[in-house]
């Protein structure tokens, strides 16, 4: 019986082995506007199932924090093999939890503006935290930090809470790294300039900002290219502080639970090809990790190129959030 | 086959109850008569089971009606007013009285549209008690009440309002249902009315 | 006829436990899953550090802030609510009432993001009103940014609510007395005293408390208008704690927090408020004249019903305009799907939020047992003042080794709009449900009217309008949420605030706008369809009778 039976066991083995081969899913955990229609999710989705053989499957969560918070929740029983849409803020945490695994990957062809050796995360792009402002209703805008906290409180700014949102958080390193400890005092003499403190970039964005509410917002140095290349227009753009100005990364890693560990492993090789990157500039708004050369847009070139690159290591912020939170807060209701 | 046995009730502990103790054959008319506050509505109340008394017993066939619920009780009701369901029309208002959940035979349905006419309110059958005079109204409720053809009514004020003509013709309908056995309690400011329906008159 | 000799008939469900016990189970049924759901939090939490909480001076601030800016907001949006149901009720027929009362019913609804862009469109530096009001009151020094942008928030989200369910109180009045009212030709201030003020007072104490837990808890408003950190909610560090520190423990502290003010709130209230169920409130079919529906009091009222119309109106027509041109860029294929989408949520919230309602309603208004009707009570307002995302992660927690597919996902965002959207419902129903007065009681219990047969022909149609507008609601709530589906994260197929804040995300502002018009336009036809539903169907109702 067994005998006669083993060959047709077999063969019923090798379908259902070889059907799942040839659709192996890869899950991926990212945030909603990597995989919006907008955003580059579709195009490198379809790029890697090419070379892949396999089934790219996004689930998006509303910020790089829920991914995290999802991954947290899910523990070893995660069903994400990827997860896209970390960055420099949450990586610390993500690390501690011990759910990654190590990428293994050749990272020599990343072009960041700092050295990058980390054994966890691949940075997929990168960004400058800025001021963007509307050229119309602001013709000469501060041309540094120490102008913008001077200036006079007639001029207004929105920025974003650094309990809720990435691009506050930016905000208040970025007031770190130029000032140390003065930063409080500074935010005191900036308070007066702030018109509000949103609880995320869309509600500042949309609501406020293009509603002409004030003409200066806490962004991204990229954040013009799409009004340029897209929108067609030139009346957004950021300002270039001379103190230098913060970066972003954005990163990816592998879950150590996952089952497709070798998948997983060849995105994260693919992430680092042009094929990926150059979705990068105007899908996602932010500069490609690796050099795109002619493909990186024209509007790139008209972007701000901050001279000094602030940054800190994502290990001392993990360590002092709390304490510099704590500090605004009392700047800000003293 | 009513027998109250000095059921006795009262609204607060300090107030001096009231007492009621009669009988009331099938077929038998009670009249009660008093002032406002004289204790007619709390008497029916008690009857119908809406209120709990105090004490005393009452017994229909022998066997005490005090945990009866109200809807097993073989008891009808006409109150002074508010007797009809607002949002239903008079069909509606008439046929609930007899099934619970609307569901009549053809014969019932029959007889609800030949008493509407008997009443003198043949075709108004689709229309709402808002669209009714205070007459009509409480024609639809003495109607539903007959209809209905439990043995003992117990009835608040039923012709008070109406124009003589149709005083006399519900007088009737109530005689013939009394000759057949439905015995009545009646509260009624009207002395014709006691004197025409009451065989007994009682004071309060 | 029904004859003298049948047996007693027993109606169907006619038991008295069919009253109690259903609603019974859910309301435990809702305080086990809440309450579990932050059990869940604190038991993945390592340690729970509760002295943090009493020794931060941060704490308290945001506290007193929350209590002062939420008393505020309930205090104006009554104010303002009180007069615009009078006037709503003193003149039933001008042209465009049905439509102010649709959109009356949508604003507490609206997607915040949207509302409040369209709020700043109007009162903000560069808002259409704002030249206005600096000319015409400069001594306000107009500034939208902080505890008056806040506070005109929650009365554009909350007084329309307040003066819809006031209506419909005053549309419940006793009609004896409004007739005699009529006849007497009692002036306004008589009208108030005798009859509107008693027909109110009942439901003002708990309509009090369901705006100021609203305006408590709120969270995207306060951060958004309030100018800079002082002006936070618990709400705000509840985020913080769970999505930015995965701080388990503090997140459920805080949670039990908001949860120990605004229970210990709608405790006073609940005792204070026990006869409220007891008025008696016989509908009227008919409305009488008024006799101050006329003269002067007409001229106050209709400027009134404009400025109020007006300060519905103008953020709407901001948002119109803004989102115009973004509608009509090839949408179409984007929108569709994901309307399908939301209404696939939101419809089975709705109608499960409405009977879950019934239900409770049922059983607090039927019991003998205090115990059951507090806990009913308590039920129905918990989901408001457990954070959706606290709710949802502790849910999340219980439930993950069985959370499948994606539909389970769906299934359980569906679960917690429901919830939501429960405490608005049970506010709406509460009043009709148990508003069959004594006389029709005493008739009904006669008649065996009892059960099903009640239900049926008793509340059935009279609960046909409040019924409707609840559904209405329900399904609203849940179409313009976006807190709860982000949680559980989304396939490539986006609901409609999903798609929202995916075009946010993306830049895609004009589209953005273009969707958020969108959803308006839908959450409208929403409250007009369940209207047309709720008519009563007076021809109907005639014919087959």
């Amino acid at each position: 019986m067994p005998n006669r039976l083993s060959p047709l066991l077999s063969a019923a083995l090798f379908c259902v082995v070889s059907s799942v081969q040839a659709s192996e899913e890869l899950t991926i955990y990212t945030h909603p506007s990597f995989a919006s229609e907008w955003g580059p999710g579709p195009a490198i989705t379809e790029a890697f199932e090419e070379q892949c053989d396999c089934q790219v499957n996004l689930v998006a969560l509303d910020s790089g924090g829920d991914i995290l918070q999802r991954l947290r929740l899910e523990g070893s029983s995660s069903s994400a093999d990827l997860v896209l849409g970390l960055d420099t803020g949450t990586m610390e945490t993500a690390r501690q939890t011990g759910l990654l695994a190590p990428h293994d990957i050749d990272l020599s062809a990343l072009t960041l503006p700092v050295d990058w050796s980390d054994s966890l995360f691949v940075p997929y792009d990168w960004g400058y935290f800025a001021f963007v402002y509307n050229t119309e209703q602001l013709p000469t805008p501060p041309a540094s930090l120490d102008d913008l906290i001077n200036a006079p409180d007639d001029l207004k700014i929105i920025i974003q809470d650094p309990r809720t949102s990435t691009p506050g958080l930016g905000l208040l390193l970025w007031m770190r790294s130029v000032y140390g400890d003065q930063a409080p005092e500074k935010w005191v003499k900036l308070k007066n300039k702030i018109l509000t403190t949103t609880k995320s970039w869309s509600d500042g964005y949309f609501s406020l900002f293009m509603n002409g509410e004030a003409p200066m917002i806490l962004s991204y140095s990229t954040s013009p290219a799409y009004h340029m290349a897209i929108d067609k227009t030139d009346q957004y753009q950021a300002v270039q502080f001379e103190e230098g100005h913060y970066l972003q990364v954005e990163v990816a890693a592998l879950v150590e639970a996952s089952e497709h560990k070798a998948l997983g492993r060849k995105f994260l090789e693919f992430m680092l090809t042009r094929d990926f990157q150059r979705h990068i500039p105007l899908k996602n708004v932010m500069y490609p990790a690796t050099d795109l050369g002619a493909e990186l847009p024209g509007v790139f070139s008209k972007l701000i190129q901050p001279e000094t690159t602030l940054y800190f290591d994502p290990a001392e912020v993990a360590s002092n959030r709390s304490r510099w939170l704590n500090e605004w807060l009392d700047a800000m209701t003293r | 086959m009513l027998d109250v046995q000095n059921l006795t009730f009262s609204y607060a502990p300090e107030q001096t109850p009231w007492t009621f103790s009669f009988q009331l054959e099938p077929g038998e008319c009670i009249a009660i008569q008093g002032p406002s506050g004289s204790g007619k509505s709390t008497l029916m109340n008690l009857l119908a089971g809406f209120l709990t008394p105090r004490s005393g017993d009452l017994l229909w066939k022998g066997r005490s009606l005090l945990k009866t619920k109200p809807w097993e009780r073989p008891i009808t009701s006409v109150f002074q007013e508010n007797n009809l369901f607002e949002h239903l029309n008079v069909l509606r208002n008439i046929g609930l009285g007899i099934h619970p959940g609307m569901k009549l035979s053809v014969a019932q349905q029959q007889a609800v549209e030949n008493g509407l006419r008997e009443v003198g309110l043949g075709g108004l059958g689709r229309r709402m008690p808002s669209e009714l005079s205070g007459g009509q109204r409480q024609r639809v409720a003495l109607l539903r009440a007959l209809l209905r053809d439990q043995p003992l009514l117990l009835l608040d004020e039923p012709l008070t309002g109406l124009d003589a003509e149709t005083r006399a013709l519900l007088r009737s309908m109530l005689l013939q249902h009394k000759s057949r056995g439905t015995a009545i309690v009646l509260a009624s400011h009207d002395e014709e009315d006691r004197q025409r329906l009451a065989d007994t008159v009682w004071n309060l | 006829m029904a004859g003298r000799h049948d047996p007693v008939m027993h109606p169907p469900l006619s038991h008295p436990g069919w009253q109690t016990w259903p609603g019974a189970v859910f309301a435990m049924g809702i305080l086990g899953l809440s309450l579990s759901g932050l059990g869940a939090l604190i038991w993945q939490s390592p340690g729970v550090d509760i002295t943090s909480l009493w020794h931060s001076s941060y704490l308290r601030g945001v506290i007193a802030f929350s209590f002062s800016q939420a008393t505020l907001s309930v205090a104006l949006s009554l104010f303002a609510a009180i007069p615009v149901a009078r006037a709503l009720d003193r003149h039933r027929n001008f042209a465009g009432r049905s439509l102010l009362l649709r959109l009356m019913e949508l604003s507490l609804v609206l997607p915040t993001i949207v509302a409040i862009s369209g709020l700043v469109a109007i009162y903000g530096r560069q808002g259409w009103l704002t030249p206005i009001i600096s000319y015409l009151a400069p001594a306000l020094d107009w500034n939208l940014y902080g505890l008056s942008g806040i506070v005109l928030a929650h009365v554009f989200f909350n007084a329309p609510l307040a003066a819809r369910i006031l209506l419909q109180s005053f549309e419940n009045m006793p009609s004896q007395q409004r007739k005699l009212a009529s006849q007497l030709g009692l002036g306004s201030l008589w009208l108030w005293r005798t009859i509107e003020w008693p027909a109110i007072r009942g439901i003002l104490p708990g309509l009090a408390g369901l705006i100021f837990t609203l305006c408590f808890t709120s969270f995207a408003i306060v951060m958004t208008l309030g100018g800079g950190p002082s002006a936070t909610t618990l709400e705000v560090a509840i985020y913080q704690a769970l999505r930015f520190e995965f701080d388990f423990g503090r997140a459920a502290l805080l949670a039990l927090v908001q949860l120990l003010v605004c229970g210990s709130l709608w405790w006073v209230v609940v005792r204070h408020n026990t006869n409220a169920a007891l008025m008696p409130n016989r509908v009227s079919q008919e409305h009488p004249s008024r006799r101050d529906s006329t003269g002067i009091s007409h001229i106050t009222d209709s400027l009134m019903l404009l400025f109020f119309s007006a300060f519905l109106v103008l953020p709407l027509a901001a948002i119109i305009w803004r989102g115009l041109p973004g509608l009509w860029d090839g949408q179409v294929s984007l929108l569709l799907p994901a309307t399908l989408r939301s209404f696939a949520i939101a419809l089975p919230a709705g109608a499960l939020s409405v009977i879950v309602a019934l239900l409770i309603v049922t059983a607090s208004g039927s019991t003998r047992s205090r115990i059951i009707s507090r806990l009913c009570d308590i039920a129905a307002h918990f989901p408001l003042i457990i954070p959706a995302i606290v709710m949802g992660t502790g849910l999340f927690l219980l439930l993950r080794p069985s959370l499948g597919t994606r539909y389970d996902g769906f299934a359980l965002v569906a679960l917690i709009n429901a919830l939501m959207a429960l405490p608005f419902i049970v506010h709406l129903l509460r009043g009709p449900l148990q508003g069959l007065d004594g006389d029709t009681l005493k008739v009904a219990d006669q008649l065996n009217i009892r059960g099903w047969y009640r239900w049926r022909w008793l509340h059935w149609p009279r609960l046909r309008k409040p019924l409707a507008l609840s559904m209405a609601y329900g399904t609203a709530l849940s179409l313009g949420d976006f807190g709860v589906i982000a949680l559980f994260g989304t396939p490539a197929q986006p609901t409609l605030p999903v798609l929202l804040y995916q075009q946010l995300g993306s830049y895609q502002i004009a589209s953005a706008a273009g969707t958020g018009l969108w959803i308006i336009a839908l959450l409208l036809a929403n409250f007009g369809m369940f209207n047309l539903l709720g008519r009563s169907p007076r021809l109907k109702e005639s014919n087959h009778a």
